[in-house]
C-alpha cells in the first residue's frame, strides 16, 4: 500500500540514524568527583553559592531517596542503573557567571550556533532549529511582539545565559536560572519548589531534588501578560553525566505565560540519565502553556546508546479559572518515561495535554498524562498521537480521575496509535476513576491505518494519491501541531518529516 | 519500600493457609494433582495480591479479602429452578456434584472423579504469580463437572451449570469442551444464600466451527465473596457470545480470559454489572488475538448505586501475525452515587501493523436532556430515571435476540431494580 511507503519515507527522515545534533564539543569541564553520596550534593550546593535551607532541602531528599526502590510498572526495559557512575555535576570551566554575552566561552556560543539557538539577542529564535522565514513576524499577533523569544541555555549542569533579561524585568517578569532565583528571589522559591512535586514524590523526582543542578525559573506577577515567549534550551555535552534539570513556572492571578523547551545531546555508545522535575503553578485567572520538542539523542539504530528522559512534570492550576497546556512533540530519547500531569485544583480550572510522540530504532516511550480533578466544574481535554516504527515500543499511559467533590468533572480522551513494520507495539493504558456521580469521561483510543474509503473519498474528488494521503494524516496530527507556538510548530513539522504522513487512526 | 522484609500474612491469609493444612487429607487428587495444590498453596502463602500488582491494582484483594469462613460441610444449598426454561441442569450444592441428567450428545464426570484419577491435574494451571484466583481454586478445588459436547452435535435445550452455595467455602470448576461445529447454549449459575467464600473456574474448550452462547449468571448475597475464573480458546471459526451479569455479591471478582486462536474465531462479550450498598465488583478481561483473521466486540455496562465500587479492565492482546484483527471495546457506566466509585482501564497492546483496533470507555451521569424530555412528558423524575437505566442496560441483553433467553434476563433486572431501584 503506498500509504505505507510513504509513510515509511517519512519516518526514515527521523530515524535514529539520521540524528544531527549528535555532535560532541571538547570543553575544559569543571566536574564533581564521580557518584552520588552527601558530599556530592555539598559539592552541588557549594558550587552553586546556595543558602543553608537549600541544602538541607537537597540532604533530605537524598535521605528519603536512599529508602526508596526503582519503580518497574511502565512498559520500558533497560539495564539497572549503576547511579555511583554519574557525574552529577559538569559546568563549563569559564568566567563564574557570565553577566553578558561576551563573557561566556566562544565554544559554547558556537555548540547554540550549530544547533540554531541564536543567543544573540537581535536574532528570531525558531525553536530547535532556525527557520528564516519572514513570514513568521508577520503572522505572530501582536501579543508577542515581534516573535522574539527570551532563551535560558543550560549546558549540562548549569544555566550559561539568559537573553532579555532586562526587557522581562521592565514588564515585572523574573527569568532566570533556578540557581540564580534561589540566590536573588529565595522567598519564591521558598514558597514553591516541591509545593507542586514534593521531594518524596517518586524515585527520580527525589533523586532530582537531591542532586537537581540548574533549570529555569519563570515568575509571572499579577495580570501581566508575558510580552514574549520564554524558551529553554537543554544540552547535554559531558560523557557520563546525568542532566538534572528543575523549573519552575509561577504565573500569578490574570497572568500569562508561553514557555517552550528543547532538548539535544551528542551520539554516544552509552547511555546517559536525563532526570529532570517540571513544576508549574497557576493562581486565579492565570494560565500557562508549556511546549516541549524533546529531541535527545535516541541511541543508534542497534539500539545503544541513547538518553534516559525520566522526567517528572506537573502543574498545579491553583487558582479558580486557571489554566494548564502541556504540548508535546517526544521524537528523542532511548527511553521515554514521562507524564505531564494537571492538578486541577481551583474550581472551574482546565488542563490540556496534546501530544506526539514517534518512536523508531529500538526507542521505548511509555507516555501520557494525568488529569486529577480536585475542583468543582474542572475539564480536561487529552490529545495524544502515538506512532511507532521499527522495534520500538510506543506506549500512551495517563490517569483521568475525579474526587468526590469534583462535581461536574469532565475530561475528553483520544488517542490514536499507528504501527509501522510489524517489529514494534503501540500500546494503550488510560486509567479512569470517577468518584463523583456528576463527573462526565469519554475515552476513545483506535488504532488502524488510512481506510481505503477515506482515501477513495478524496480521491474521488480529482486529489491524487499522495496529495489525499497528506491531506488525511495533516487532519491526524493537527490537533496537536496547532498547539504549539508557531515558531514550534514549523520545527516540530520538520522534525518528525513535515507531516508523519501515512499515520491515521 | 524496599525494606520488605517477611511478610506479616494477613487473618484471611492465615485462615487459607490453615484450612489447606486441614483440608488436605480431605482433598480429592493422586500424587500429580496434590504437586498442583502444593504449588498453588505457596502462591498463596507468597501473599495475597495488593494494588501495586496491575492486574489487581483497583482491586486490593489483600486489604478486600478481609475474613475468610471455614468450610462448613452441614450447610444444606437449596435448590434453584433452571433459568431457561427446559434446561438439563448440572447442580453443585456447596461445591458437591450429583450425577443426574442424561444429555443426548453430552457426556459429563463429576470432577472429583477426575481428581482422584489424576486425569484432570495437566489442567491445573494458574497464568502467573498474579493468578490468586487460578491459585486458591487450585489449592482447595474438590468437585464439579466434566462435561463433553460430541462433535456436529445441535444442543435443543440449554445446559445450566449451577453453582449453590450455602456459607463457608465452596471451590469448584467447570471443564467444558466442545466438539468441532457442536452448537449449545450453556447457563453458569452462581448463586446461594451464605456469607460464603466461592472460587470458581470455567474452562471451555470450542472446536473449529463451533457456536456456543455462555451466559454467567451471579447473583450471590451482598454478603459472600465471589472469585471466579472464566477461560476460553476458540477453534478456527469458532464464535463464543459471553454474557455476564453481576447483580450481587460482596466482594466479587469476574477474570474473563479469552484466546482466538483459530482463524475466523469471533468473541462476543456483553455484559451488565449491577452494583448496590457496599458491594465491590470487579470484572476484568484479558483477550489475546493469537492469529490473523480473528475479531472481537465487547460491550459492558454498568450501573453504580449506594457506595459500590465498580472496576472494568479490560486488556486486548493483539500478537504479531494477528494480521487483520478487529477488535472493538466499549464500557459504559452509569454513576447514580456520589459516594459510589468506578474506575475503568481499557487497555490495547498491539503488535502487529493491519488491524483495526478500538475502545472507548464513557463514566457519566443520567443525561439531563433525556430526563427532561420524558418530564416534560408527564413522567415523574424516578419513573423517568428508572425507563432511562433500563433502557441503558436493556440494550445490551435485547441483542441477544433469541426471547427465550431475553425474557428471563429482563426479569432478573426487574428483580434487582425492585430491590434496589
Amino acid at each position: 500500500m503506498p500509504a505505507v511507503q510513504e509513510t515509511i519515507e517519512q519516518v526514515r527522515k527521523i530515524d535514529v540514524d539520521q540524528y544531527k545534533y549528535g555532535f560532541e564539543t571538547v570543553i575544559e569541564m569543571d566536574k564533581a568527583p564521580k557518584g552520588l553520596s552527601e558530599d556530592t550534593i555539598r559539592f552541588i550546593s557549594a558550587k552553586k553559592g546556595e543558602p543553608e535551607w537549600m541544602l538541607e532541602w537537597r540532604l533530605g531528599a537524598y535521605r528519603r531517596w536512599l529508602t526508596l526502590e526503582e519503580p518497574n510498572w511502565a512498559r520500558v526495559d533497560y539495564p539497572k542503573i549503576d547511579f555511583q557512575d554519574i557525574y552529577y555535576y559538569a559546568a563549563p570551566k569559564s568566567t563564574p557567571g557570565p553577566t553578558s554575552l561576551d563573557e561566556v566561552d566562544p565554544e559554547i556560543l558556537k555548540v547554540y550556533e550549530k544547533l540554531g539557538i541564536p543567543l544573540r539577542e537581535q536574532e528570531i529564535l525558531a525553536g530547535v532549529e532556525k527557520t528564516v522565514d519572514p513570514d513568521l513576524e508577520e503572522v505572530g499577533d501582536n501579543v508577542y511582539k515581534s516573535g522574539r523569544v527570551a532563551v535560558d541555555a543550560v549546558f549540562d549542569s548549569v544555566s550559561v545565559v539568559t537573553t532579555f533579561k532586562e526587557e522581562l524585568a521592565k514588564a515585572g517578569v523574573i527569568f532566570c536560572s533556578i540557581s540564580e532565583a534561589i540566590r536573588e528571589h529565595p522567598e519564591l522559591v521558598k514558597q514553591y519548589l516541591g509545593s507542586v512535586v514534593p521531594t518524596s514524590d517518586n524515585y527520580y523526582a527525589t533523586l532530582n531534588s537531591a542532586v537537581f543542578t540548574d533549570g529555569s525559573f519563570v515568575f509571572v506577577p499579577k495580570g501581566v501578560r508575558c510580552p514574549m515567549e520564554l524558551s529553554t534550551y537543554f544540552r547535554i555535552n559531558e560523557k557520563n553525566t546525568g542532566q538534572f534539570e528543575r523549573t519552575l513556572i509561577i504565573c500569578e492571578e490574570k497572568a500569562y505565560v508561553s514557555y517552550l523547551e528543547g532538548c539535544t545531546a551528542p551520539q554516544r555508545d552509552e547511555n546517559q540519565l536525563h532526570a529532570a522535575v517540571v513544576e508549574l503553578v497557576a493562581l486565579e485567572d492565570a494560565e500557562i502553556k508549556y511546549s516541549t520538542v524533546q529531541n535527545w539523542y535516541p541511541g543508534d539504530a542497534q539500539g545503544k546508546g541513547g538518553i534516559y528522559n525520566f522526567v517528572t512534570k506537573r502543574g498545579d492550576c491553583r487558582g479558580d479559572r486557571s489554566k494548564i497546556s502541556w504540548t508535546q512533540v517526544e521524537t528523542g530519547s532511548a527511553i521515554t518515561w514521562k507524564y505531564p500531569s494537571c492538578i486541577l485544583r481551583g474550581d472551574d480550572s482546565r488542563g490540556e495535554f496534546y501530544s506526539i510522540a514517534v518512536s523508531n530504532g529500538y526507542q521505548q516511550v511509555d507516555s501520557g498524562t494525568k488529569m486529577i480533578h480536585l475542583g468543582k466544574n474542572t475539564s480536561s481535554r487529552i490529545i495524544s498521537k502515538g506512532i511507532a516504527a521499527g522495534f520500538s515500543q510506543n506506549t500512551y499511559r495517563g490517569q483521568v480521575s475525579a474526587h468526590r467533590k469534583a462535581t461536574n468533572a469532565r475530561n475528553f480522551t483520544q488517542c490514536d496509535s499507528l504501527l509501522i513494520g510489524n517489529q514494534c507495539g503501540a500500546h494503550t493504558v488510560p486509567y479512569i476513576e470517577a468518584k463523583n456521580a456528576t463527573a462526565q469521561f469519554e475515552h476513545e483510543a483506535t488504532t488502524s491505518k488510512i481506510s481505503d474509503d477515506q482515501k477513495f473519498y478524496v480521491m474521488q474528488r480529482g486529489i491524487p494519491e499522495e496529495e489525499a494521503i497528506a491531506l488525511i494524516v495533516n487532519g491526524f496530527v493537527k490537533e496537536v501541531i496547532q498547539e504549539l507556538p508557531m515558531e514550534f510548530a514549523v520545527e516540530a513539522q520538520k522534525l518528525i518529516g513535515i507531516s508523519l504522513e501515512g499515520s491515521v487512526g | 519500600m524496599n525494606m520488605r522484609a517477611e511478610i506479616q500474612r494477613t487473618p484471611a491469609e492465615a485462615a487459607l493457609v490453615d484450612a489447606f493444612g486441614e483440608r488436605l487429607s480431605l482433598l480429592p487428587g493422586d500424587g500429580a494433582v496434590m504437586v498442583k495444590r502444593d504449588d498453588a498453596i505457596e502462591q498463596v502463602k507468597a501473599g495475597l495480591p495488593t494494588r501495586r500488582v496491575e492486574t489487581w491494582h483497583y482491586t486490593d484483594l489483600r486489604r478486600l479479602l478481609a475474613a475468610v469462613p471455614d468450610f462448613d460441610a452441614s450447610a444444606k444449598a437449596k435448590p434453584v429452578a433452571p433459568l431457561l426454561e427446559g434446561s438439563s441442569v448440572l447442580s453443585l450444592a456447596n461445591g458437591v456434584s450429583s450425577a443426574s441428567a442424561d444429555i443426548g450428545g453430552v457426556t459429563f464426570q463429576r470432577l472429583s472423579d477426575k481428581l482422584t484419577d489424576g486425569s484432570y491435574a495437566p489442567a491445573l494451571v494458574t497464568y502467573g504469580k498474579d493468578d490468586a484466583i487460578g491459585a486458591i481454586n487450585t489449592a482447595f478445588v474438590a468437585d464439579g463437572y466434566f462435561v463433553d459436547i460430541e462433535a456436529g452435535a445441535q444442543l435443543d435445550k440449554p445446559i445450566e451449570l449451577q453453582n449453590i452455595q450455602a456459607g463457608g467455602q465452596s471451590h469448584v470448576r467447570l471443564p467444558v469442551r466442545v466438539g468441532a461445529g457442536a452448537k449449545a447454549t450453556i447457563v453458569e449459575r452462581q448463586t446461594g444464600e451464605g456469607a460464603g467464600l466461592v472460587s470458581s473456574v470455567s474452562q471451555l474448550l470450542l472446536g473449529d466451527d463451533a457456536e456456543v452462547l455462555w451466559l454467567i449468571v451471579q447473583d450471590q448475597p451482598e454478603t459472600a465473596t465471589h472469585l471466579a475464573q472464566f477461560k476460553a480458546e476458540l477453534g478456527k471459526n469458532a464464535r463464543l457470545t459471553l454474557f455476564v451479569m453481576n447483580a450481587g455479591g460482596k466482594l466479587v471478582r469476574q477474570e474473563i480470559i479469552v484466546k482466538a486462536s483459530g482463524e475466523g474465531a469471533d468473541f462476543k462479550l456483553r455484559g451488565v454489572n449491577l452494583l448496590a450498598g457496599d458491594s465491590h465488583v470487579d470484572v476484568t478481561m484479558v483477550l489475546d488475538h493469537t492469529v490473523p483473521h480473528t475479531s472481537s466486540t465487547e460491550v459492558v455496562r454498568n450501573v453504580v448505586t449506594g457506595r459500590a465500587k465498580g472496576v472494568f479492565q479490560g486488556r486486548i492482546n493483539v500478537h504479531q501475525i494477528a494480521q487483520k484483527t478487529d477488535a472493538r471495546m466499549a464500557c459504559n457506566t452509569l454513576l447514580l452515587s456520589d459516594d459510589g466509585e468506578f474506575s475503568t482501564k481499557p487497555e490495547l497492546e498491539i503488535f502487529a501493523d493491519d488491524v483495526a483496533c478500538g475502545h472507548g470507555a464513557t463514566v457519566t451521569e443520567i443525561d439531563h436532556n433525556h430526563l427532561f424530555y420524558l418530564m416534560a412528558r408527564g413522567i415523574d423524575e424516578k419513573s423517568a430515571r428508572g425507563l432511562l437505566i433500563r433502557a441503558f442496560l436493556a440494550e445490551v441483553i435485547e441483542e441477544l435476540e433469541d426471547e427465550t433467553v431475553v425474557d428471563p434476563l429482563e426479569e432478573l433486572l426487574s428483580n434487582w431494580f425492585a430491590t434496589h431501584g
